[in-house]
């Protein structure tokens, strides 16, 4: 290999720097696997937050799961301001989340759609705030909402393309479901993006879990090939990169 | 397939409420391949109430994704009609079914 060095985007988590040649590539999809509880909003949220603090690139956060309000709340006890980002015109909060009341109900998918109108939005927004960072938390909900698998694997490919070619490095969050060993509900997910970042909340004795986190995957980086000990504090996720489980 | 006329259904656009229109919300782009289809059909099956009975509004999600954020409307072509929304080209029948499903909404109101 040469010493060609590829332009980085600091991820915001203290830790997970360092075990990935400085940060995920710029530009690319990487995707953030998880089951329930592990932290991956927690995760997206640090990235974008860290982003428009810390790295004068705004960001947008696509929500189909969680209202705002809630992610804002949440956030705010890892004193996460969202809403004084979003005032400042740092960051968009695209509100798609299926928690609207006022929301017609969706009855049928026919086998002839597309999600354009997704990829529309999230390019209105990153043009809103010139975002050079976004989230979108979680793919998976959109296996929940259209029926037709098939449609949304190829659409799911256009719109990482979409947003990256844009400029934009994009985080997919997935939810792993509890019994799988695959990285979300479409099985594609891997293939999606060019690196893979997974955490873990894992039971290790009847009263006590540990929290986890692996790169599985990041082209164009030499990373750690370990499974590294993770916490949520106060600030939100730290990673342990000296605290290495041996694969 | 069934005959999709709808003189079959038992709908009646003279009486007291014919006043309130049905409104269809079609969201569509320009670069969306299925939305011309999904128009012409959803057109096709307008011309059987009658222009007075329902009112068409087409939203172009590029000059207004306002409106698509507000009922959050991700795939193209989007139908919305009354409080239920279906994706894609829908077949003829399940456009009457929502219509009249709107109209019998729109009564339970006055």
């Amino acid at each position: 290999m040469t010493e060609y060095k590829i332009e980085r985007v600091k991820s915001g988590i203290p830790g997970l720097d360092e075990l990935m040649e400085g940060g995920f590539t710029k530009g690319d999809a990487i995707l953030i696997a998880g089951k329930a509880g592990t932290g991956k909003s927690i995760f997206g949220c640090q990235f974008l937050y860290a982003g428009a603090t810390k790295y004068n690139e705004h960001g947008v956060l696509v929500t189909l799961e969680e209202p705002p309000e809630k992610i804002k709340r949440n956030m705010m006890r890892f004193n996460m301001d969202l809403e004084k980002l979003e005032k400042e015109g740092k960051l968009v909060i695209l509100n798609l989340s299926p928690l609207k009341s006022d929301l017609p109900i969706q009855i049928a998918d026919y086998p002839s759609f597309d999600l354009s109108g997704l990829r529309i939005l999230i390019a209105n927004a990153i043009k809103k705030v010139n975002a050079k960072r976004v989230v979108i938390d979680s793919i998976s909900l959109l296996a929940y909402r259209y029926q037709n698998k098939a449609i949304l694997r190829a659409e799911l490919f256009k719109l990482a393309a979409a947003i990256t070619e844009m400029g934009c490095t994009l985080l997919l969050i997935s939810e792993v479901p509890e019994d799988s060993s695959s990285f979300g509900v479409f099985d594609v997910e891997r293939y999606l993006a060019s690196g893979v970042v997974v955490l873990y909340n894992e039971k290790v004795s009847e009263t006590n879990r540990t929290r986890l986190i692996e790169i599985l995957k990041m082209r164009g980086s030499n990373h750690s090939l370990r499974i590294h000990s993770m916490r949520i504090t106060n600030e939100g996720i730290h990673v342990f990169p000296a605290q290495a489980i041996v694969k | 397939m069934g005959n999709f006329n709808v003189s079959n259904y038992d709908i009646h656009t003279d009486d007291e409420n014919s006043e309130e229109k049905i409104k269809i919300l079609f969201f569509k782009s320009d670069h969306c391949a299925f939305c011309p289809a999904a128009l012409e059909r959803v057109r096709r099956t307008i011309q059987q109430f009658g222009e007075d009975a329902i009112e068409l509004e087409i939203i172009d999600v590029e000059k207004d994704p306002d409106m698509a954020q507000k009922y959050g409307v991700l795939a193209l072509p989007t139908i919305i009609i009354g409080d239920k929304s279906v994706a894609g080209v829908p077949d003829t029948e399940k456009l009457l079914s929502m219509i009249l499903t709107a109209r019998l909404t729109y009564g339970d109101d006055y």
